[in-house]
């Protein structure tokens, strides 16, 4: 592993390294140095070290939405107070992921970029239709999370490009959310999750947003199942003709985590337990 | 090629040369001689190699050296005295008998220094949520649990007097 390694003062210099040839970003680590522990991607000749650049370390409110550094760290933005107060589903998939070890370096854009389809974050932040915002050498942009992943380890990113925050619209009043989530043990990458937005009216769903992970390719907007529920009371026939169409809208497979039907099991019963009201909802496995 | 690396370890300033590809392990252990801090699956799964930086405890086997410069490092040889009297949470491992083989105990003590450092009355809950990321192979949680609870106590309790 002889690579050189960059810590770059600012995210124009962190551009100009990320831009060179056999180059690699680097924001906790927690991803990226294992794998290269295990073999499992060549090292590249220059780390680029994006912690702690002060562009990509800030969580502050604008116009409505939360703007999150994507260099903050995952206790950072479990410990923020709009989040805990105004976004439950992500705070419960960041509680959960990894140990206190690894949220206190692992960064939520680190989480994304690296594309696992388990990716903890991925769920409540497609049905919060988080907006990503990307840097590169030729300028900057904007992408909807819907669109960003392209499969296991892949996204739209461009070589050399840096994505520099998250924006999160916060929910209005009477909106809810929630992430289920198993997995083996503590510590374990999940068999499955979901996470589910929506506000209920007169006992109807509304704007229900619903993403699933560890369940296909990517982590995956629930479309169909949305577009059967949307406007219906939350009635025992109707979540589990709805659970039916989510078992069939993920793609998994089997591995040493969960059998392919045992994953389509989880989301059905994810989907009934999130969407159930309160009162009469199982507690969570979050 | 090496770069020199200057932080503030348990307390005094430090400088080293290190590789690029070095972890804030090897430095500590091989360059520093604090041999305290354990490698045991150099992954981020088993928190022996947890130590303090800037006060969080993370996993210095997944933390690049040239990362610690300008930081302050804290390892389980920094929480006893410089006479090396023992701090409340190191002895009361010893008294709750919260070490077995020991392989997993400074990592414990260092998780176990974070919490308590914000939290002087965990509940064991709290302390279980707060040893997720450390592995003990003697399986001697219990005990070290009762060890946090007992330092916590004691701690509390120096702080009112
Ligand atoms: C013991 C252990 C337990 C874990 N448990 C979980 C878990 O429960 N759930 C879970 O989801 N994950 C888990 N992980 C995986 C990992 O911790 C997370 O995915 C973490 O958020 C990655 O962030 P990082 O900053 O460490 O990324 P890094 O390792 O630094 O980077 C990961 C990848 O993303 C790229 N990258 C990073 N930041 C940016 C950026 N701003 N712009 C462009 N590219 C970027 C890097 O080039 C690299 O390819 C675990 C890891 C370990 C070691
Ligand atoms: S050696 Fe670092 S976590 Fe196991
Ligand atoms: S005391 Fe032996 S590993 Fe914990």
């Amino acid at each position: 592993m002889a690579y050189e390694y960059h810590r770059s003062g600012s995210l124009e210099e962190a551009l100009v390294l990320a831009a060179g040839d056999d180059s690699a970003l680097i924001a906790g680590g927690t991803d990226l140095l294992v794998a290269l522990r295990k073999r499992k991607r060549p090292a590249p000749r220059h780390m680029v070290s994006i912690r702690s650049l002060p562009e990509l370390a800030e969580v502050s409110e604008q116009a409505g939405s939360l703007h999150i550094g994507a260099g903050v760290p995952m206790a950072d933005v479990l410990a923020n107070t709009v989040v805990r107060e105004h976004l439950p589903a992500l705070t419960a998939a960041l509680a959960v992921i990894g140990s206190r070890q690894i949220r206190n370096v692992a960064t939520l854009g680190g989480n994304l970029c690296n594309a696992s389809p388990a990716a903890d974050s991925a769920p409540p932040l497609l049905v919060y239709e988080a907006t990503l915002e990307l840097a590169g050498s030729s300028g900057r942009r904007e992408i909807a999370i819907s669109d960003f992943f392209l499969g296991p380890g892949r996204t739209v990113l461009r070589p050399g490009e840096i994505m520099t925050a998250i924006r999160v619209p916060l929910p209005g009043a009477g909106a809810q959310s929630a992430f289920l989530r198993r997995s083996r043990v503590a510590m374990d990458l999940a068999t499955a999750s979901l996470a589910a937005a929506y506000t209920a009216r007169d006992g109807k769903l509304i704007n229900l947003r619903l993403a699933a992970g560890a369940v296909a390719p990517t982590p995956l907007r629930l479309r169909r199942t949305e577009a059967f529920l949307e406007g219906k009371p939350v009635a025992e026939e109707t979540l589990a003709e709805a659970a039916e169409i989510a078992r069939s809208e993920v793609a998994p497979i089997s591995d040493l985590r969960g059998s392919e039907w045992y994953r389509r099991e989880l989301i059905g019963v994810f989907l009934s337990r999130a969407l159930r009201p309160r009162s009469t909802r199982m507690k969570g496995s979050a | 090629m090496k770069t020199l690396l200057r932080f503030q370890l348990n307390g005094r300033e430090v400088a080293f040369e290190a590789p690029p590809h070095a972890r804030l392990l090897d430095v500590l252990r091989d360059i520093a001689g604090l041999t305290g801090t354990k490698e045991g699956c150099g992954e981020g799964e088993c928190g022996a190699c947890t130590v303090l930086v800037d006060g969080r405890a993370l996993n210095s086997c997944l933390f690049p050296a040239l990362e610690a410069d300008g930081r302050s490092v804290v390892t389980v040889e920094g929480l006893a005295s410089r006479e090396g009297g023992l701090s409340e949470l190191q002895q009361a491992f010893v008294d709750e008998g919260g070490a077995q083989c020991g392989f997993c105990t400074p990592g414990m003590v260092m998780s176990a220094a974070a919490l308590l450092a914000e939290n002087h009355s965990p509940s064991d809950d709290e302390i279980r949520e707060a040893l997720v990321g450390n592995l003990c192979r003697c399986t001697g949680y219990t005990q070290i649990i009762a060890s946090i609870r007992a330092a916590g106590e004691r701690i509390g309790k120096a702080a009112t007097q």
